[in-house]
């Protein structure tokens, strides 16, 4: 079943529990955050010109030194969760992945000095929070359900997981911030440093991919 | 299709001139349709040449190599579909995926230069997110039906059970906003509204234009070729000519679409997409309880 869905499976490297797969999807997938965490490494943050209210000039908006620093750190933790997340095929370590780009997404901002910013960043910290409920529940009534957290097992069971698949949907929604649950989301993207706010973008629409597969998938 | 080297570059050069000029007749079409005589059908073509030949500019805001690298992305991204969709005919996720970096280079296009018209561009972009909803809808609902994800196999599928878009017309109606979004001058087309002067594009001048001309030529191709492949089915797409008049006649509708209609506000464009994809749950839901 997995063929149909993730393409060619090139084959696994397994850690004990910890199994990565290696399919058409995943490597695309992994090459591509790997490829996104170098270029943010890389990549000195945008400045920002704004108009100034009752004068008539701009101001130029930098990102210090001891702010790029964090964010940098952290956007390079949310590529190496997001990059884990792609190659992953245990729906544990898929949800600690998930639950470890949100805790990322959140470092991103959280440096930048600015109260709409924070204000952004604390409501969706709250709905991320929320959200590892339905995310690590239904990996635990999928365990007790079936005996099992893998993937290529989950793939092979008959019994319906309509409702736990629901739940881990609603999970992801919240942890990755997409509809109903973006607003705060697009208030974060307004924070100056393009590669940093870009990295939790391309974070939350490859796991958002990724959960489809997998929901497919078992 | 040939999988060999000079088979794809065959197929590459293919896609961006037939893009292109399906682009041109798309713009042509709709200044028609609005009483103008509109630009020559190779304008597209044209412009796309004439920026590859002019320098690039970099703004003094912009951060570097992010500036350049999401142009050199975006071609990227559309030459992979090209070659995973038309060549090898591998999985319709893996098209997502690529759909959704798209995403993030209208994002990036947007950040990276510094310019508040361009950071608009790639709010907005993020806010249209909701047009991806509808995609994932599809790519369930026709694995739900086929039982495959494989564009091959959903090809076998019709050519033994007839095309898909009689028998999935939600998820077809879906997969055309979708490509009505993409295309240029759309109601859906608020990441490069004139309100924000050309949107993520606005700091991207000279080689980087040029370069972003030709990948969503390659993309308005590879959207055309999906829809045909996925809802029509093999009794087409096999055949080069009839392909190519199906992607004429799908261009003359859309231009209809976007000649005729409003460019939407963000919100309201959103609120429409978001009741689309809620129309292609309520299919996929059905298709779940009744068994595809």
């Amino acid at each position: 079943m997995i063929e149909t869905i993730s393409g060619f499976p090139f084959g696994i490297v397994p850690f004990g529990d910890i199994v990565f797969g290696f399919s058409e999807f995943s490597i695309i997938g992994f090459i591509t955050a790997i490829i996104f965490t170098i270029i943010v490494y890389l990549t000195k943050p945008e400045k920002q010109l704004e108009a100034e209210k009752f004068r008539i000039e701009d101001k130029l908006e930098v990102v210090t030194l001891k702010e790029l620093k964090i964010r940098r750190m952290m956007a390079i933790i949310c590529g190496i969760a997001t990059a884990g997340a792609m190659l992953t095929c245990d729906l544990f370590d898929f949800a600690l992945f998930l639950t470890l780009v949100g805790i990322a997404n959140i470092g991103i901002v959280s440096a930048v000095k600015k109260e709409w910013v924070l204000n952004a960043s604390y409501q969706y910290g709250l709905i991320a929070m929320i959200s590892t409920l339905p995310l690590f529940g239904s990996a635990g009534m999928i365990l007790a359900k079936t005996g099992t957290l893998s993937l290529f097992e989950l793939s092979k069971t008959q019994i319906s997981l309509l409702f736990e698949k629901i739940i881990f949907a609603a999970g992801m929604a919240g942890e990755t911030g997409i509809a109903p649950f973006y607003a705060a989301k697009a208030e974060m993207f307004r924070a100056p440093g393009s590669p940093y706010i870009l990295m939790i973008h391309l974070s939350s629409l490859l796991l958002i991919v990724r959960t489809v597969e997998i929901l497919l998938t078992i | 299709m040939d999988t060999s080297l000079i088979g794809t570059i065959n197929l590459t050069i293919h896609a961006f001139l037939v893009g292109s000029l399906l682009l041109g007749l798309h713009r042509k079409i709709m200044a028609r349709i609005q009483g103008r005589p509109g630009p020559p059908i190779i304008q597209y073509l044209l412009h796309t040449l004439k920026f590859y030949v002019k320098e690039i500019t970099f703004p003094i805001t912009a951060g570097n190599p992010l500036y350049m690298f999401v142009a050199l992305l975006d071609v990227a991204i559309w030459l992979s579909a090209l070659i995973i969709a038309v060549d090898f005919k591998s999985s319709l996720l893996i098209i997502i995926g690529i759909y959704v970096l798209q995403k993030i280079v209208e994002h990036g296009c947007g950040l990276s230069s510094g310019s508040p018209y361009g950071k608009l561009g790639g709010v907005r972009s993020v806010f249209s997110a909701a047009a991806e909803v509808p995609l994932f809808a599809v790519v369930a609902a026709v694995y739900l039906t086929t039982h495959s994800v494989l564009i091959s196999d959903v090809l076998k599928y019709q050519a033994v059970n007839g095309s898909l878009i009689f028998k999935m017309p939600i998820c077809a109606f879906a997969f055309f906003i979708l490509l009505v979004s993409k295309t240029p001058y759309s109601p859906f087309g608020i990441v490069k509204g004139k309100d924000i002067v050309s949107g993520y594009m606005t700091e991207h001048y000279g080689l980087l234009a040029s370069i972003i001309y030709i990948a969503e030529a390659i993309a308005y191709f590879v959207l055309l070729w999906l829809f045909i492949a996925v809802f029509i089915g093999p009794s087409i797409i096999n055949d080069p000519i009839s392909t190519l008049i199906a992607m004429v006649i799908m261009t003359i509708i859309l231009a209809f679409v976007s000649g005729l209609t409003p460019l939407l506000a963000p919100h309201h464009s959103v609120m429409l997409q978001m009741t689309i994809a809620g129309l292609v749950l309520c299919d996929v839901l059905y298709r779940l309880i009744v068994g595809g």
